[in-house]
């Protein structure tokens, strides 16, 4: 399998501060990988890192198959970034911030721009100096210069920053349509998780510098998966009751939970079955575990 | 377009949307301007008692109302005045990429760091030769309309070169200033650097060491302190090229390899 990429033990120590400790990451080409944590969990410092920024205190990079061996050299031909909130020279239009990043990318054709400028809905803003954008605008031209040449990987920090709703689903589908449409690899990090949960066929959770948890797609599934909570008076005659009736239920704290597709779409049946039982529910909702949930589990009970 | 003219065409974009050259510009040419208003006052030793101070000030910087004198003012301007208004351009060159944290954006790139930095030097270089074109050229200008007398082709051809010589010795010494704006990552600590270089200079000059002090050498071959003076000597120009090679190779160091966190 080539991976878009790879690092094997990478860390990066400031002082007394370990901010990424030992990562080993694989990113598959063509797959939309969200990197999820916390702030100062060691999101952007993983990124700098692998766009060459910073050298790491250890271990090894390696970006489309080149092992960045010394800061500067490496595949960024073939790379889109975007780090940390999007920078721009303030005093330039829109088209010519987006000209100079042609130019210094070795671009020939200037229609790049034009269609860059059009994917990311600037165009009534292409001759704006970007110092007088919007932070929404301001975003899709850091977007755009991510995107100009046309990348096989886009290495992202926070994408959906400073976008308004129709912005994030605009972005989104972009983002969905390059990977699926174009084989582009996306990596990206942030911290709103369900902009992540909706976009990432894979994900990892870092934190205090750790890769603590990888998910992928069908663990991501499950979590997306839907659950019925039930509460009754009488929990164990409940439970039994529904075991009698052919269900699988799963006892938790003070509930029955149930995952059967036939439950979540009608939940009467059980309400039905219960009041027949003789235990008639107190509390019937369907519920769905989110990202948040999971991230705060995770994240909360790590010190 | 191959990456080194595509780095160059995007520095020179820049400097020519900034506001920055307009007030580098407006700002240096009070030199000529305040020069022509020492001739006026010299050349009318009646109106200079009247205006008791100043003409006392023009007597001290310029001597006589010549032609001589104007371009020995100018001169030692450039040198003096240029360490300052010169780190004004390499301050913002380098300083506003990581101000406007744009930065970040020059790093990850297939054309390279080094081609980068080269670009922003050259667009220093030429920039500041043309103020001092632009400076000489107002000069002119200024010392015609006061009409000073004095004038001779062969006068304006050293002037020229000795103006051309003092920018060339000071702008060696932007190459820490350029280091100065990487490494403090921004405008102050450049600034901080060039006031506190200007004031060892001073001293040195003072001290007789002027000399061995490569930020003291432009003012002496601008004959700030007395004619004999501006007769450079090899080991300056040596200290003086080399400040600017060491200055040079530490900012290319600096860029390639230092942590790029903003």
């Amino acid at each position: 399998m080539n991976h878009a990429i790879e690092t094997d033990q990478l860390s990066k120590q400031y002082g007394d501060v370990r901010a990424v400790d030992n990562v080993d990451l694989r990113v598959k080409q063509g797959e939309i990988y969200g990197f999820l944590g916390l702030n100062g969990a060691g999101k952007t410092t993983t990124i700098r890192a692998l766009l060459g920024m910073i050298r790491p205190s250890g271990g090894s990079v390696k970006v489309l198959g080149q092992t960045l061996v010394q800061s500067g050299r490496g595949p960024w031909a073939r790379v889109g970034h975007l780090v940390e909130s999007p920078s721009a020279y303030p005093e330039l239009s829109v088209r010519e911030n987006l000209d100079v990043a042609r130019r210094l990318h070795g671009i020939q054709n200037p229609k790049v721009v034009d269609d860059v400028i059009e994917q990311l809905t600037l165009t009534s803003y292409a001759d704006r100096k970007a110092g007088t954008l919007s932070s929404g605008n301001f975003q899709r031209l850091g977007l755009a210069r991510a995107l100009l040449h046309r990348p096989e990987l886009l290495i992202l920090d926070e994408p959906a920053n400073g976008l308004d709703p129709a912005g994030l689903v605009e972005i989104r589908k972009l983002l969905i349509s390059l990977a699926q449409e174009n084989g582009v690899t996306v990596f990206m990090s942030s911290h709103i998780l369900t902009e992540v949960d909706r976009l990432a066929t894979r994900m990892g959770i870092i934190h205090h510098g750790k890769l603590i948890e990888e998910l992928d797609a069908d663990q991501l599934e499950k979590l997306r998966a839907k659950h019925l909570e039930v509460r009754v008076r009488d929990l164990v005659s409940a439970y039994a009751g529904l075991q009698s009736a052919g269900y699988q239920p799963v006892l938790k704290e003070d509930m029955i939970l149930m995952e059967e597709a036939h439950v979540i779409e009608h939940p009467d049946d059980i309400a039905r079955i219960l009041v027949n039982g003789g235990t008639p529910p107190t509390h019937l909702a369907v519920k769905q575990q989110n990202l948040e949930e999971h991230f705060m589990q995770l994240t909360g009970g790590i010190k | 377009m191959n990456n080194f003219t595509s780095a160059l065409w995007s520095e020179a974009l820049k400097m020519r949307r900034s506001k920055v050259p307009l007030f580098t510009a407006i700002g240096l040419s009070m030199v000529p301007l305040a020069g022509g208003l020492f001739m006026i006052i010299l050349k009318d030793p009646e109106a200079a008692r009247s205006m008791g101070l100043i003409s006392t000030k023009a007597q001290i910087v310029a001597g006589t109302a010549d032609w001589t004198a104007f371009f020995g003012l100018l001169t030692q301007a450039i040198a003096a005045g240029g360490l300052i208004l010169f780190s004004i351009i390499t301050i913002w060159v380098f300083g506003r990429e990581f101000s406007d944290r744009t930065v970040k954006e020059l790093l990850a790139l297939p054309t390279s760091r080094e081609i980068i930095v080269t670009a922003k030097f050259i667009v220093i270089v030429v920039w500041t030769f043309a103020m001092t074109a632009f400076i000489f050229g107002m000069g002119l200008v200024v010392g015609t309309l006061v009409v000073i007398p004095g004038w001779s082709e062969e006068l304006l051809r050293t002037s020229f070169i000795n103006i051309l010589g003092a920018a060339a010795l000071t702008l060696p010494l932007m190459s820490f200033v350029a280091l100065l704006a990487s490494m403090g990552r921004g405008y102050l600590p450049p600034f901080g650097w060039t006031f506190f270089t200007m004031a060892l200079a001073n001293i040195a000059a003072i001290m007789g060491w002027g000399d061995w002090f490569p930020w003291a050498v432009p003012s002496l071959f601008s004959g700030v302190a007395g004619p004999q003076s501006s007769q450079l000597e090899l080991h300056s120009l040596i200290i003086v090229i080399l400040t600017g090679i060491i200055g040079l190779a530490a900012t290319f160091y600096w860029w390639r390899n230092a942590d790029q966190t903003r």
